[in-house]
């Protein structure tokens, strides 16, 4: 009993043989403006379309908000419908910077296609939600962005961001509370990374295999399997999957069931 | 307090919507690049950023900003090598394999990276530090260039660009900027020229600079090795070879190693190439990387 | 002084001040639940275990065995529980050696209190404490710092919100073995569906004077895995490698006893594993 006695009690400081750390501990702001709504958005492009995913619960701690926010948007389609629409955006983090952000970028393609005459592409989308995050930089969006359509040449195009507007366009992207459990599988499904061609060859000659672009039905199927499985090890994953696929013909919208503990 | 107070207190109808301004920026077709940016309603908001964003300082940072680079350059006689890793990193997240770090600046060359024998006319700017600090901040500066191009009817020196950067960082010092660009070009006035800039707002002309975690790797190899009068192969294997060491053994860098090589007539892309099979090829072919093991 | 050793704690804190994160405990951030009715008294809980926001286990029990008639329920730091409970059972058991009867609930649950109360929270267990004794049948509820209560339904851990509001609307003081069952599983449903930190399956524990008691381990299981739409096994080969090295039976018998064992697949299995398929 007595060796208890001997520990410091709780508060008391300890005194250390080094020297204590000179800069002050990282100070409670009273100012916290930001909320980790959770879920998790996933992004994967073809040769003719784009695909874009995500759950629909909205946490706040270890409670649920709500099992139905969707997180993916149409961008410059009709504000009820959404029709007419030629750009998905899905956000994820802070719900509240996401939804300004999704308004933000719906009012500029408008405004471009009243003033133009003619839909804003792609890339110039891409750039100019680049711009709006960076506007930013001192307050940023609490939020990861993944932008998708078709380019000039009608192929998918993706394109992902960090809170303050780094972007760059990508293959495939999952960003929010499990993006570390899809993206390596993403890397490994549809970019085939650590996957080498069976019998290819002999030591550091054997052959990694190619990506290429997949066909829609598969990457429905990765989409669908990569949630489950985020599902079962992700306690802010769950509810209902969101999925948009953007093609040539416009937009389609599916919803699937998920787990809902 | 007072201030939050002030903040606030306005009627609720003048904060519904854009404001006028607002609303001007949203409907401008081209919107600028401009300087105006959102503050937060506290007292100091370069702690306020630091505390959401800093994963040095604070490792549960809400907001984690991408990172983490080598990248060099160099001048030899045939003109500058710019050569850099691929690598993102959010905390020990990492966010990307496949970022371009390598970004012209100029209007003749905008856009368009495509490997290509043909020279493109123009500056090279490399990025580390944040990563959308370098993308917006040099496209910034990339416009300015243009404006340059246009109101005085010749392209820019390296000199007067770098100036506007350093210019630019040093009037945001403070703000919470973090980035180190090395500017590099040719141009009739200077020959080959090459500038270091960084958020503190440090603009230094030089032969050889490394920026990033991986510096000191990369100074390693190329302080060894490196000669003015380097052949053009030499000194791109050179570029390619330090990278290489700081991709190895630096945590922070990896993924493809991007090679550039500027001169008289422009900068010519040498290739994104996957580290990996470079690795090998260089242990293998050269003996080199000693401390790998493989039967094979 | 046997328990807990604290040579690393100065270093640690040390580590801690210079911004090294402590490493992070496996906790049951769980729904733990239980209820009395006529004859005896039933505890149930979820199997989640969590780290953070990842979940470490999509199954463990959370009912731990103190007693023949006791049993207790466990959420917090998922070491604690276990450890704590195994601690006093055996206590208990070497209590009720001594004296020769049969342990009483409030025995356990003051040796937990008072273990708890030492330790000044530091232990992160929260537990239920059901059971049935020559006293009748009794339900406690344990907190880390050592404070107790005792009610006819109670519930704990991070679903206990969830859970409570099941009890406080469809609870009776009649209740049978069945309705008690019931009640408990569907407050523990509740945690379940509407507590992150709460998922997977539900547990139950039945004890009742004169029976055997029963732990019906996965009584309800809501939430199966999700079937896998394409196939992610890999060809032979896919896999790059740089050495390779093969140790053959004769290269082990050099350094341990080599024994073959017969056939017979069931011998060498040794005790087969719980896994998910």
């Amino acid at each position: 009993m007595t060796s208890l006695m001997d520990h410091p009690s709780r508060g008391e400081t300890i005194g250390y043989s080094f020297s204590q750390p000179t800069a002050a501990p990282v100070k409670e702001h009273s100012f916290y403006p930001y909320t980790d709504n959770g879920g998790s958005t996933l992004g994967i492009t073809g040769s003719d379309f784009a695909i874009l995913a995500g759950d629909t619960r909205s946490t706040s701690g270890y409670n649920i908000n709500s099992r139905m926010v969707p997180k993916v948007f149409k961008i410059g389609g009709d504000d009820e419908t959404g029709e007419g629409a030629h750009i998905l955006l899905s956000v994820v983090g802070f719900a509240a910077d996401g939804n300004a952000l999704k308004e933000r970028l719906d009012t500029v393609v408008k405004m471009y296609k009243y003033q133009h005459g003619k839909s804003m592409s792609v890339g110039a989308c891409a750039q100019r939600l680049s711009t709006i995050l960076y506007q930013k930089r001192f307050f940023p969006y609490y939020v990861h962005a993944i932008l998708a359509g078709l380019d000039e040449e009608g192929k998918g195009a993706l394109y992902s961001y960090d809170p303050v507007g780094s972007y760059e366009r990508e293959q495939c992207r999952a960003a929010g509370a499990a993006s570390s459990l899809i993206m390596p599988f993403l890397d490994n499904q549809v970019n085939f990374k650590n996957q080498y061609i069976p019998g290819s060859g002999e030591g550091h000659a054997l052959e990694p295999k190619k990506a290429e672009p997949l066909p829609q039905e598969t990457v429905k199927q990765l989409v669908r399997d990569a949630f489950t499985s985020a599902v079962e090890r992700h306690i802010e994953v769950g509810d209902h999957l969101q999925v948009m696929i953007i093609t040539k013909d416009g937009v389609e919208e599916v919803y699937h069931p998920l787990k809902k503990d | 307090m007072d201030k939050l107070v002030a903040q606030y207190s306005r009627p609720s109808h003048q904060n519904e919507f854009y404001s006028e301004q607002e609303q001007q920026d949203l409907s401008e077709s081209t919107p600028p690049l401009s300087l105006k940016f959102n503050l937060p309603p506290v007292d100091n908001s370069s702690a306020f950023l630091r505390a959401m964003t800093d994963d040095h300082s604070n490792p549960s940072c809400p907001i984690k900003l991408a990172h983490g680079t080598t990248t060099l350059s160099f001048r030899f006689q045939g003109g500058i090598i710019v050569c850099t890793d691929s690598r993102a990193t959010a905390g020990n997240w990492i966010a990307s394999q496949t970022v371009k770090k390598v970004i012209p600046v100029s209007r003749l060359s905008r856009g368009e990276d495509k490997p290509t024998n043909e020279p493109t006319p123009g500056l090279l700017g490399t990025m580390a530090g944040g990563a959308a600090d370098c993308q917006y901040w040099l496209r910034y500066l990339s416009q300015q260039c243009t404006l340059h191009e246009i109101r005085h009817k010749r392209r820019i020196t390296v000199a007067a660009a770098s100036k506007i950067l350093a210019n630019l960082t040093y009037a945001y010092k403070g703000y919470g900027l973090s980035m180190g660009t090395m500017l590099a070009g040719m141009t009739p006035q200077e020959g080959p020229a090459l500038y270091y800039i960084d958020s503190d707002g440090t603009r230094l002309p030089g032969n050889l600079f490394c920026v990033g975690s991986g510096q000191t790797f990369a100074y390693g190899v190329l302080d060894a090795e490196y000669r003015y009068d380097l052949t053009e192969r030499e000194a791109l294997d050179l570029g390619r070879r330090a990278i290489l060491a700081a991709m190895h053994r630096d945590a922070y860098s990896g993924g493809f190693i991007n090679l550039y090589h500027v001169k008289e007539e422009g900068w010519v892309h040498h290739g994104f190439d996957d580290m990996n099979p470079i690795f090998w090829k260089t242990k293998l072919d050269h003996g080199e990387f000693s401390n790998v093991t493989s039967e094979l | 002084m046997p328990g807990f050793d604290f040579s690393n704690y100065n270093r640690n804190a040390a580590l801690h001040a210079r911004g090294v994160p402590m490493p992070k405990a496996t906790s049951t951030g769980t729904t733990i639940v239980g209820c009395i009715y006529d004859k005896g008294v039933v505890i149930a809980a979820d199997t989640r275990a969590t780290s953070g926001p990842i979940v470490a286990d999509k199954n463990c029990e959370k009912l731990h065995y103190i007693a023949p008639k006791i049993w207790c329920a466990g959420a917090g730091t998922a070491a604690d529980t276990e450890f704590t409970t195994a601690l006093i059972s055996s206590n208990v058991e070497l209590h009720s050696l001594s004296t020769g009867r049969d342990p009483r609930v409030i025995t356990c649950m003051t040796m937990l209190k008072q273990h708890l109360f030492r330790y000044q929270g530091h232990i992160g267990a929260y537990l239920v404490v059901a059971g049935v004794d020559p006293t009748g049948t009794s339900l406690y509820t344990v907190h880390a710092h050592g404070s107790t209560d005792k009610l006819p339904y109670v519930t704990m851990g991070s679903g206990s919100l969830a859970a409570m509001s099941v009890f406080e609307s469809m609870w009776q003081p009649d209740l049978d073995r069945e309705g008690a069952i019931a009640l408990c599983s569907e407050a523990i449903k509740a945690g379940i569906f509407n507590d992150l930190g709460s998922g997977s399956n539900v547990d139950v524990c039945v004890i009742e004077k004169d029976q055997p008691t029963q732990l019906l381990r996965n009584y309800m299981k809501p939430n199966e895995r999700g079937h896998k739409e394409r196939n992610y096994r890999f060809p032979r080969g896919t896999t790059a490698w740089l050495n390779q090295k093969v140790i053959s039976k004769e290269d082990m018998k050099k350094y341990v006893t080599v024994e073959t064992l017969s056939g017979d697949p069931s011998l060498a299995a040794g005790e087969k594993m719980e896994v998910d398929t």
